[in-house]
C-alpha cells in the first residue's frame, strides 16, 4: 500500500515535470493521452492496483488516486485553455474591403465553342472520333469522291508534304476511317484542327477548327439531315432562329446541302451589314446525303444504307455567335481576349 | 460569275423583280452573293460550283431559270452571209492527240472590217467587267460568256501553210503568248499548230503571232473540246489562268463546238464578213448519250418525301433530260452531253429536289437506334488536364502548328522537322516539333502589352519524321513568368517560381493516378544548365520541366525568366493508370511531432527523403517540409529545415513514449547521414 501511495506521488512529480515542458497543444495532447488514456493511461493502471488493496485502505487510496486524477484533469483542462485561440469579440472590420479575388483560367474559345457543339451531338447519341492531322491524298481526297486534277481542289487549298502526304484539308477523312473499320449504324463527329494554304486575313487562316458529323443507317433520308442540323442549331443559338437548306455542290455528298441562318446582328435588314454583307444569311454550315461513290469506296453498299454528312467551321460559327469581327483574334492568344471567355 | 439579266433576256422572257430572281435562283443552288445595276442593267453575281460548267455561261443560268419559272426557252437565229469559197479548199485541220482533243471545229470568215465593236456588244463585254478590245476579240469573249464554250479567232493569212495541227508539244518549243510573254512547253502540253510551229496553247491562251490584229481581213475560228486534266495541267504548269481554261478544266459540252462556231461567224456577217461555205468537224470518235436508271422509290428513300412522278418527268425534261418511261416508277434517263456532273441515280435526286424546293422536304429526326459508342478515353482525359489546369490559373492557348524555321534550330533536340513543300510563309514552312516556341511566342505578345504574369499552357499535336513515315504527338506545355491574378490586400501575390510549376506537375500526374512517376535532375537542351528536371514514369521519359535557356529567350527577345514543362501525353496515355481504390478511415488519433534542424544547405531534400523512407518506421503516416529558411538567425551556408511528422497506428492510439522512439531514431538518422543539428526554438 506504502508503495502505490510513493508511486502516485512519483507519478505526480512526472506530470508535473511534463506539464512544465509543455509548449504546444499537440505536446499536452500527448501528456493527455499519456495520463488520462482510459485503456492505457497512467491513471487507468494505477486504478488497476486498487483491487490488490485491502479493502479497509480502499476508501484512502481512492481518494488519493481520484484527487490525482482530479488535479491532472484541472491541469490539463487550464492549459488547454490557456493554449486555445484567445476569443476576442469580433473586431469591427470594414466590410466594404473587397473580397479575395479567386482566380481562375480561362478556355480557349474555339475550344469552349467547340465543346459546346459537342454536347449537342452527345446528347443526340453521337460519339466523338478523333484522327491524324497529317494525311494521305487518299482519306482527304480520294476516297471522298475528288477526282484527281479536279479543279473541285480548288476549294480546299491543301499544304502538302510530299505528292501523297498533307495536312488534313477538313476533318471528313476521319469519316472514312471509321467506315473502313464499322459497320452501320454509325453516328460521329469529328473535331479537330484543319489547314488550308491561305495567307491570314479578317476571315481566312491557315488553320481553324471544324466540327464534321457522319450518319450511316438504314432509311436515312434529306429530311433526317435537315431535322438533325436544326436540331443542333437551334439549341446552339435559339429556338426560333430562321434556317434555310439551299442545293450546293460537295464531292462527297449528293444532293449537297449549304445551310444558312438568319444574320441576327441586322436582322436581315441592312444593306451593308458588316457580318453577313446585306444578304441577311450566314453560311454556317456545308451538308448533303453521303454520295454513293463514298460509300462504295468503304464497302459499304448504297442501294441498302444512305446516310449524310455535315460540316461546320469552328471558328467561323463562334464569330458569328460572339459577333467577333477577326478570325485572327483566335490565335493571337492575347490574355485579354481569352480571359473573357472565363466567364462564358 | 457575273450575269447580266438584259443578256438573260435573249434566252428567255423573264419579267420579275430582281429580289424575287435571287430567290428563286438562290433555291435551285445558285447563290446571288450581290448584285447590281449598271447601266439601266442588273448584274447578278452567281456562285457557280466546280462540277456545273453549264452554268459558267448565260444560256445555262437562262436554261435553270426557265425550268424553275415554267418558261420557255427562246430559239435562237443565227443568220450566215455567205461567200462561194469552200472552208476546206482553204485550211487543212488534224488531230494527232485525240486523247486529248476528241473534237475540233472551225469555220472562216472572211473581208472582216476590223474596229471597234457596236454598242450592244460593248456593253455586254462590259457588264463581263472586261475591256472592249475590237469585234472580233469581243465576239469571242461574248460566244464564252454566252455558251460557256470558249472559242479563238485567228488571222487565217498568218497561219503558216494553211495547216492546223492539234498535237502535243515538242520539248523545247516556246510560244509566244497573247500575254506577250514566252512560254516553255513540254510535250505534256497541247498544242494548236500550223506546218512551222505552235500557234495556241490548246484551251488556254492563243498566240501572239497569229492574233488577229487591226490589218487582219479573214478570220479562222476555232471551237473546239480539250481534255479537262490535260488544260488543268498546262494551266498550272505555266500559271496562266483564263476565262477559257476555266472552263475547258471543268468539262465543256462536246455537243456545241459546231454552233458556238457558227455563233460567232454569224456576228461577224454583221461586221461585213462573208462566211466560207462548209464547217471543219474533226470527231474522230463521236461520244455516246450517257443513260442513267431513275427509280421513284429512291428518290422517296434519300429524299424523305414522296413526289408526284409527273414532277419528277417535267422537272427534268424541262432541264434538257430525256426520260423513257421503262415501266411504272422508272425511266431511263438521257444525259444531255452539257451535263458532264450527272452520272449516277443520286445526282438526279439531286436535280428533282433542287427543283422541288428543299425547303418543302419534310424536318424529321432520325429514328432512334442504339448503338455501341465509340468510347474515346484519351478525350476524357484531356478534358481532366484542362479542368485542373484552369482551376490552378493556367489560360488555355491555342497556337499554329507551324514555326519558324530559324527558331526551330534554337530548340535542339532529336526530333526530325517536317518541311511543308507550299508553306504560306517561310516563317511558317515546318511542322511544330514543340509547342514551347507558340508559348513563348504569346508570352513575348502579352509581356509587350502589359500583362504582369503570364501562366498558359496549350495541349497539341508535335510532328516529326522518321524516315519516310511522319508522327504526330499528343503534347502538353505549361509555361509560366510572373505573378498570376492580380495584387490584393489581404493576400500575397502568387509569383510564378519552379517549385509552382514542379507542383502543378505532381498535381497532374496524382489527379490521372500516374502517382509513381519521379523527377531527375538532368540537363535538357529547352532548360538552362542545372535548372531542369526529367519527369520519368516506370522507366520511361515522359516530360520535363525548368527554367528557359537564355539563348531561346533571346530568340523571342524575353527578358525575364520564364519557366516551361513539356508532357508528352501520346506516351503517357498509353501508360496504365492505377486503378481507383478506397482505403478505410483510422479512427484513432495521429500523433504530430515536428521538428526543427539546422541543415548544410548542399544537401539535396531527395536524399533526405530517400533516408527517411528507408527507416520503415511503422505508423509513419507521412512527414512534410513545411518550413525553410536561411538567414541572420542561421549560419552561413545552413539552412533550417522544419519537418512535421504524423504518426498513427490502425488499431489503437500511440503512445507519446513510443513516439518519441521513432523521433529519436529520425534525429539520430539525419544528424548521422547528413550532420543534421536540432535547432533550438522549435516551429519558428
Amino acid at each position: 500500500m506504502e508503495n502505490l501511495k510513493i508511486e502516485i506521488q512519483n507519478k505526480r512529480k512526472a506530470f508535473e515535470n511534463a506539464l512544465a515542458k509543455v509548449k504546444d497543444k499537440h505536446s499536452l495532447q500527448d501528456i493527455r493521452n499519456e495520463y488520462l488514456s482510459r485503456q492505457r493511461g497512467i491513471i487507468t493502471g494505477i486504478f488497476e492496483q486498487l483491487k490488490h488493496v485491502k479493502p479497509d485502505e480502499k476508501p484512502e487510496i481512492g481518494k488519493l488516486i481520484n484527487d490525482f486524477k482530479k488535479h491532472v484533469q484541472e491541469r490539463v483542462q487550464a492549459l488547454q485553455e490557456k493554449f486555445a485561440a484567445p476569443k476576442k469579440a469580433l473586431e469591427k472590420v470594414d466590410l466594404t474591403l473587397p473580397g479575395e479575388k479567386k482566380y481562375w483560367g480561362a478556355p480557349h474559345p474555339i475550344l469552349l465553342f467547340q465543346q459546346k457543339i459537342e454536347n449537342i451531338f452527345l446528347r443526340m447519341g453521337f460519339s466523338i472520333v478523333d484522327g491524324p492531322e497529317i494525311e494521305t491524298d487518299y482519306y482527304n481526297f480520294g476516297a471522298l469522291n475528288f477526282p484527281p486534277h479536279h479543279p473541285a481542289r480548288d476549294d480546299w487549298d491543301t499544304l502538302y508534304i510530299t505528292d501523297d502526304v498533307l495536312l488534313r484539308t477538313h476533318t471528313s477523312p476521319v469519316q472514312i476511317r471509321v467506315m473502313e473499320k464499322r459497320k452501320p449504324p454509325i453516328r460521329i463527329i469529328n473535331p479537330g484542327k484543319v489547314y488550308r494554304k491561305e495567307a491570314p486575313d479578317p476571315t481566312h487562316l491557315p488553320m481553324f477548327y471544324q466540327v464534321e458529323g457522319l450518319v450511316v443507317d438504314l432509311g436515312i433520308t434529306f429530311a433526317h439531315l435537315k431535322g438533325t442540323l436544326e436540331y443542333f442549331l437551334k439549341t446552339l443559338f435559339h429556338e426560333k432562329i430562321k434556317i434555310r437548306f439551299r442545293p450546293s455542290f460537295f464531292p462527297f455528298t449528293e444532293p449537297s446541302a449549304e445551310v444558312d441562318i438568319e444574320c441576327t446582328v441586322c436582322g436581315g435588314k441592312s444593306e451593308d451589314c458588316r457580318v453577313c454583307g446585306g444578304g441577311g444569311w450566314i453560311e454556317i454550315l456545308g451538308s448533303g446525303m453521303v454520295d454513293p461513290q463514298v460509300l462504295k469506296n468503304v464497302n459499304i453498299d448504297p442501294e441498302k444504307y444512305s446516310g449524310f454528312a455535315f460540316g461546320l467551321g469552328v471558328d467561323r460559327t463562334a464569330m458569328f455567335a460572339y459577333q467577333i469581327p477577326d478570325m485572327r483574334y483566335f490565335y493571337e492568344n492575347d490574355l485579354r481576349f481569352i480571359r473573357q471567355f472565363s466567364l462564358k | 460569275m457575273k450575269i447580266s439579266l438584259d443578256w438573260i433576256q435573249n434566252y428567255i422572257d423573264v419579267d420579275l423583280p430582281v429580289s424575287r430572281l435571287v430567290e428563286v435562283l438562290d433555291n435551285i443552288g445558285l447563290l446571288i452573293e450581290d448584285w447590281e445595276e449598271k447601266n439601266g442593267d442588273i448584274i447578278l453575281d452567281v456562285e457557280t460550283y466546280a462540277n456545273r460548267p453549264d452554268t459558267l455561261g448565260h444560256m445555262g443560268i437562262a436554261r435553270e431559270l426557265a425550268a424553275a419559272l415554267g418558261l420557255a426557252l427562246k430559239e435562237q437565229r443565227l443568220p450566215l452571209t455567205e461567200t462561194n469559197e469552200n472552208i476546206s479548199d482553204l485550211i487543212d485541220v488534224q488531230i494527232w492527240d485525240e486523247d486529248l482533243c476528241p473534237r475540233y471545229c472551225g469555220m472562216i470568215v472572211k473581208n472582216i472590217k476590223i474596229g471597234p465593236s457596236p454598242e450592244w456588244l460593248i456593253k455586254k463585254i462590259e457588264a463581263m467587267e472586261l475591256n472592249p478590245i475590237n469585234n472580233v476579240v469581243d465576239v469571242t469573249n461574248y460566244v464564252l460568256f454566252a455558251t460557256a464554250q470558249p472559242i479563238h479567232a485567228f488571222d487565217l493569212d498568218k497561219i503558216a501553210g494553211r495547216k492546223i495541227i492539234i498535237r502535243r508539244a515538242k520539248q523545247g518549243e516556246k510560244l509566244l503568248s497573247l500575254e506577250a510573254k514566252d512560254v516553255d512547253l513540254t510535250s505534256e502540253m497541247l498544242v494548236i499548230a500550223d506546218e512551222e510551229k505552235p500557234v495556241a496553247l490548246a484551251g488556254v491562251i492563243g498566240g501572239e503571232n497569229t492574233a488577229v490584229s487591226d490589218s487582219s481581213q479573214n478570220v479562222f475560228i476555232e471551237s473546239a473540246h480539250f481534255d479537262p486534266v490535260s488544260v488543268r495541267k498546262t494551266s498550272k504548269a505555266t500559271g496562266i489562268q483564263t476565262d477559257a481554261a476555266y472552263r475547258f478544266e471543268r468539262g465543256a459540252d462536246v455537243s456545241f463546238p459546231p454552233k458556238a462556231a457558227r455563233m460567232a461567224a454569224s456576228l461577224f456577217s454583221q461586221f461585213g464578213g462573208k462566211v466560207c461555205k462548209g464547217i471543219v468537224d474533226v470527231y474522230p470518235k463521236p461520244r455516246k448519250i450517257k443513260t442513267v436508271m431513275l427509280r421513284d422509290h429512291r428518290v422517296t428513300s434519300l429524299l424523305g418525301v414522296e413526289i408526284d412522278n409527273g414532277f419528277i418527268e417535267k422537272t427534268l425534261a424541262d432541264l434538257g433530260f430525256q426520260m423513257e418511261n421503262k415501266q411504272p416508277g422508272i425511266w431511263q434517263v438521257k444525259i444531255p452531253h452539257f451535263r458532264i456532273d450527272i452520272e449516277r441515280e443520286a445526282d438526279l435526286v439531286e436535280e428533282i429536289a433542287r427543283f422541288y424546293g428543299y425547303e418543302k422536304i419534310p424536318i424529321q429526326l432520325p429514328p432512334l437506334r442504339s448503338l455501341e459508342p465509340i468510347l474515346d478515353p484519351k478525350k476524357e482525359r484531356i478534358q481532366t488536364l484542362r479542368q485542373l489546369l484552369f482551376h490552378y490559373g493556367f489560360d488555355e492557348v491555342v497556337n499554329f502548328s507551324f514555326m519558324d524555321p530559324e527558331k526551330e534550330k534554337k530548340f535542339t533536340s532529336d526530333l526530325d522537322p517536317i518541311p511543308i513543300r507550299n508553306p504560306i510563309s517561310t516563317k511558317a514552312a515546318f511542322l511544330r516539333t514543340t509547342l514551347l516556341g507558340g508559348l513563348l511566342e504569346n508570352v513575348a505578345w502579352n509581356t509587350n502589352r502589359g500583362a504582369e504574369g503570364v501562366h498558359i499552357f496549350e495541349i497539341g499535336n508535335i510532328f516529326h519524321m522518321d524516315n519516310e513515315t511522319y508522327n504526330e504527338h499528343l503534347r502538353l506545355s505549361m509555361v509560366m513568368t510572373g505573378s498570376v491574378g492580380e495584387r490584393h490586400w489581404k493576400e500575397k501575390s502568387k509569383e510564378g517560381s519552379f517549385f509552382h510549376l514542379k507542383g502543378t506537375c505532381e498535381a497532374l500526374m496524382a489527379q490521372l493516378r500516374y502517382g509513381s512517376f519521379s523527377f531527375q535532375e538532368e540537363n535538357h537542351p529547352h532548360y538552362q544548365e542545372g535548372c531542369s528536371l526529367v519527369l520519368h514514369f516506370k522507366g520511361e521519359e515522359i516530360g520535363c520541366l525548368g527554367a528557359v535557356d537564355q539563348k531561346i529567350l533571346d530568340a523571342y527577345l524575353l527578358k525575364q525568366e520564364v519557366w516551361a514543362a513539356e508532357i508528352n501525353l501520346s506516351l503517357l496515355f498509353e501508360k496504365q493508370a492505377q486503378a481507383f481504390q478506397f482505403s478505410a478511415v483510422v479512427k484513432y488519433p495521429s500523433v504530430n511531432r515536428d521538428v526543427s534542424f539546422v541543415a548544410d544547405n548542399n544537401v539535396a531534400f531527395e536524399k533526405i527523403r530517400e533516408a527517411l523512407e528507408k527507416l520503415h518506421l511503422p505508423y509513419l503516416e507521412k512527414f512534410t517540409l513545411y518550413d525553410r529558411f536561411a538567414g541572420s538567425s542561421i549560419p552561413q551556408d545552413k539552412v533550417s529545415l522544419s519537418f512535421r511528422f504524423i504518426f498513427r497506428r490502425p488499431d489503437r492510439t500511440l503512445q507519446a513514449d513510443e513516439v518519441d522512439v521513432f523521433q529519436e531514431k529520425i534525429i539520430d538518422t539525419l544528424k548521422a547521414r547528413f550532420h543534421f543539428q536540432l535547432r533550438e526554438g522549435g516551429e519558428n
